[in-house]
């Protein structure tokens, strides 16, 4: 069916709305890449095999990523939203069995809190959920991706309605010119001001792009919308475009994420029949239709003038701004570059109106972000949250803390160019200021957590190293200077640190930072300029004493097996790769210090912690 | 040739010639016009920088060549006291020390140097650039129909324009699992892109092979979370199995391991993909049991 006007969005809207009528179920499962990857997919057959034998009052919906991949594969039952996690596809029968038809609750399927053993039935009471506040995420957990009737039925495409038809796109620009929406991938700059200059740019084609190459290590969001929620990001380019006159759209989106090409793929297809993306959409004299474009495997095309660059089918190397995008971007033409979670946002700022949104945030940062909590942490996933929010209560309060009781050490954010953070700092909100006031970045919004056991100097290292692999090479300074740094970080890691290596890393931190053409370059030297500023002790531990005090630099450390503590069980001996235990057996084993290559799998084998480090 | 000083006339004229700009013709006219004489540097090609701008290391402190190279270029561009005589040869000399008499022949350039901002604009666009091989019929190429077949049917498909080429190699990577040689000379040929161009598209993505692939490819993440949960030795121990290092393809040609940034699976960390399949919360003993699974 063709939306040909705003009175037949409104009719699909309601009737594809999801009432609850009694004894009506919905069973949604997360179907989101790190529950596939848990074998969601069979507990999907699972209940398309049993739910066979029941009636049409069962609705079963693979959805998008809910965010908690912890505990998948997730299985939600509403409209009591009840929580199943870590379900398998035996466990399937028993929850038709119980749940759906007796409305029973299985108690083994529940979340359990860690430390008091409470059992948790709702979804939103879930520790992980609590403290969120989710608006873009906010349909995941209800909709199919792949069904255009379930997004509409949310309320989907009414913000595109409204636009169109009651909206001149001067006000549309206005409207999030107040709201305060600043873009969210990395650099904080506020959306409304660019659509503005992009609309006063004088030129018959523009083009309006969705930043979907999200290529640091540690973040998953824009995926997780993209594969979740793509009408949501479709929605919000047509708005934009609508605003500010463009005619064509791009997504250009990671080739690593195959599952959410296709389904962004599907949705453009599904919009272009519904009449929402092509000639004269829903029915006024508005234009534009999106294409995608896949990147293939390079960190810098996520900085816009490389991306544009590879759309345009060059290779992605940055070029100097003086002109600004939005006078001549893509093919020399004004262009509006956005993320994906900047344009997901657009719908609800457009429907709830721009005070509801500047309502929520801080003062120069509105709105929520979401962040992806890795690490060390005893619930990984995607949250949602208000920004100004402490990164304690998002560690600590959402993410549980860190696990076996370890202590916290950092916590990195920004991605591979931002920087570490350390615990005396945790009551620090999160929002774009204050992070880049203490040497770190909001980014995409990776939050890398770190335990006593990571050592900053291989932290430092590991992100460098990264960088330098991703330096396009244009700049003398990135291309060179990383390389430099990595080799100045290797040498310290190694224990061939020298005086004057500290210096020597700040001089390049220095060079590279202010002499290199793009954000990449320019940012570079965060992770190891925040680091030596927290944790310089490190630093000088391992260059003057030769330590590596998180015991983690191989070159430092040696194994040795503590006589008193050892039961004589022989697993440390089964297990080294290397062969550099032996014994007989009842005898305490000896580790050969030439063989060892202090890999420690002994360490994590040993039950009785008889493996010391020094 | 040079006479003893004292009989010199007097009127020596403070200029001198260089001729060669390679390292040393560059230092030699910086350290003269920096002591104050004029200095003509002579080059025959159309640009200074020698035999050492193509170097990649200098002996014996193996420092990067252009790093020490590129300033002084930029230097002797700049000095007021140098004049480049590029695309020049010598041709005779005369007269005596402190007044010589230099003859040069000067090559035409066809390009006027003090506009030339050096864009690179009419190397993109010169129509005699894109020869498919300038040797020209002795070379014969061994063009496999099918590959014919695929970049024609690709050009058909996404059209044909610098705009698709990134689509386009995109297919056939996927396709062929790598880029051909012969099927990126026919691609150029069609497309009318220079063959370099898209050598430096394939050489700068990642995604993009020259040298066949293995069916499965093992993608290990080596993302943040997963670095911090120990990825490194899984590659250690998928290299000790398979008997390759990382970026690398077994000899029957059935698996190829490479590491890749994050593949935003940082939940499952440790985590390998093998041909679009998640292999999550791994260590050292459970990767021979997956790669069996292959085999």
């Amino acid at each position: 069916m063709k939306i040909k006007s705003i009175q037949d969005l409104k009719e699909l809207h309601i009737k594809k709305s999801i009432q609850f009528k009694d004894k009506h179920r919905m069973i949604s499962v997360c179907g989101g890449t790190g529950c596939r990857a848990s074998k969601a997919l069979d507990v999907l057959a699972a209940f398309k095999k049993e739910l066979k034998t029941l009636d049409e009052t069962v609705i079963l919906k693979e959805t998008g990523c809910h965010g908690f991949c912890e505990k998948g594969p997730l299985v939600v039952i509403r409209p009591e939203d009840i929580f199943y996690q870590q379900v398998t596809p035996e466990d399937v029968p028993e929850i038709i069995e119980k749940t759906i038809i007796k409305g029973e609750i299985i108690d083994s399927l529940l979340f359990e809190i860690p430390e008091t053993k409470k059992k948790i039935i709702k979804e939103h009471d879930v520790p992980f959920y609590k403290g969120q506040e989710r608006i873009v995420f906010g349909y995941n957990g209800y909709i199919d991706p792949e069904n255009i009737d379930d997004y509409i039925g949310m309320g989907g495409y009414t913000a595109l309605g409204k636009a169109l038809t009651k909206m001149q796109p001067d006000n549309v620009i206005s409207e999030i010119e107040k709201s305060g929406l600043r873009g969210r991938g990395g650099g904080g700059f506020l959306t409304g001001k660019k659509w503005r200059s992009c609309s006063n740019a004088k030129h018959e084609h523009k083009y309006v792009i969705c930043n979907a190459d999200e290529g640091d290590p540690g973040a998953f969001m824009d995926r997780s919308i993209v594969e979740g929620n793509p009408h949501s990001v479709l929605e919000g380019m047509i708005i934009g475009a609508y605003a500010i006159g463009a005619s064509e759209g791009y997504v250009y989106i990671r080739t690593e994420y195959p599952l959410a090409v296709l389904r962004l793929e599907h949705a453009i297809t599904k919009a272009r029949e519904m009449g929402l993306l092509g000639k004269q959409i829903i029915g006024t004299n508005f234009d534009f239709d999106i294409f995608i474009a896949r990147g293939s495997g390079a960190f810098v095309c996520g900085e816009s003038s490389a991306l544009i660059a590879s759309i345009e089918g060059k290779p992605g190397e940055p070029r100097a701004k003086h002109i600004h995008m939005t006078e001549s971007g893509l093919f020399g033409k004004p262009t509006t570059l956005n993320n994906v979670e900047t344009w997901a946002n657009i719908p609800f700022i457009i429907n709830k109106g721009s005070d509801w949104f500047s309502s929520i945030g801080t003062e120069n940062s509105k709105g929520t972000k979401v962040f992806s909590l890795v690490g060390q942490v005893n619930l990984t996933g995607l949250v949602e949250v208000p920004m100004g929010i402490t990164i304690n209560e998002v560690v600590n309060g959402i993410g549980g803390g860190v696990p076996k009781g370890r202590k916290l050490k950092a916590v990195q954010t920004g991605g591979p160019s931002g920087g570490c953070i350390p615990t005396s700092m945790m009551d620090l909100p999160v929002d774009f200021d204050s992070l880049t006031a203490v040497g770190s970045m909001m980014g995409s919004g990776g939050l890398i957590v770190m335990d006593d056991r990571t050592c900053m100097v291989d932290v430092a290292k590991y992100f460098t190293g990264f960088l330098v692999e991703e330096s396009c090479g244009k700049c003398n300074s990135c291309r060179e200077g990383l390389k430099h740094m990595v080799e100045v970080l290797t040498r310290i890691c190694c224990g061939n640190g020298k005086n004057g290596d500290i210096e020597l890393l700040e001089d390049l931190c220095d060079i590279i930072g202010s002499a290199s053409l793009c954000g990449l370059g320019t940012s570079a030297p965060n992770p190891v300029k925040s680091t030596l500023k927290y944790f310089r002790n490190e630093y000088i531990a391992h260059i003057l004493d030769k330590k590596c005090p998180a015991k983690v630099c191989t070159a430092l450390i040696e194994y040795s097996i503590i006589d008193e503590k050892c039961k004589k069980c022989g697993l440390c001996l089964k297990h080294c790769p290397a062969g550099a235990i032996s014994g007989e057996k009842k005898q305490i084993p000896l580790l050969d210090q030439s063989k060892c290559t202090k890999c420690g799998i002994c360490v994590n084998k040993c039950k009785f912690e008889a493996i010391n480090v020094n | 040739m040079i006479k003893p000083i004292q009989k010199q006339k007097k009127n020596k004229v403070g200029a001198v010639l260089v001729i060669g700009g390679g390292i040393a013709g560059i230092q030699t006219s910086l350290d003269l016009a920096e002591s104050g004489q004029k200095v003509y540097l002579l080059e025959r090609s159309p640009a200074i920088g020698g035999n050492m701008a193509r170097l990649d290391k200098t002996f014996p402190t193996n420092d990067c060549s252009m790093c020490i190279l590129s300033p002084k270029i930029v230097e002797c561009g700049r000095h007021r006291n140098i004049e480049l005589l590029t695309l020049s040869d010598f041709e005779s000399i005369e007269g005596e020390p402190g007044s010589f008499k230099i003859k040069l022949r000067h090559r035409a350039r066809y390009v006027d140097p003090s506009k030339c901002t050096g864009c690179g604009s009419c190397l993109e666009n010169c129509p005699t650039q894109n020869l498919l091989r300038l040797d020209g019929d002795n070379v014969k190429l061994d063009l496999k129909p099918e590959y014919i077949n695929l970049v024609d049917y690709l050009l058909k498909e996404h059209g044909a324009s610098q705009k698709s080429v990134m689509r386009i190699l995109q297919e056939i990577n996927t396709q062929l699992r790598f880029l051909p040689e012969t099927a990126l000379l026919y691609l150029s040929e069609k497309l009318d892109i220079p063959i370099s161009t898209l050598y430096r598209i394939g050489s700068f993505y990642k995604a993009f092979s020259f040298k066949p692939r293995g069916k499965y490819i093992i993608s290990v993440c080596s993302g943040t979370a997963c670095h911090v949960r120990g990825s490194s030795s899984i590659v250690d121990e998928i290299e000790k199995i398979l008997k390759i290092k990382n970026g690398e393809t077994t000899e029957d040609g059935k698996f190829t391991l490479e590491t890749v940034n994050c593949v935003g699976a940082c939940a499952l960390g440790p985590v390998i993909v093998i041909n679009g399949n998640y292999h999550g919360h791994l260590t050292r003993d459970k990767i021979e049991p997956i790669l069996k699974e292959y085999v």
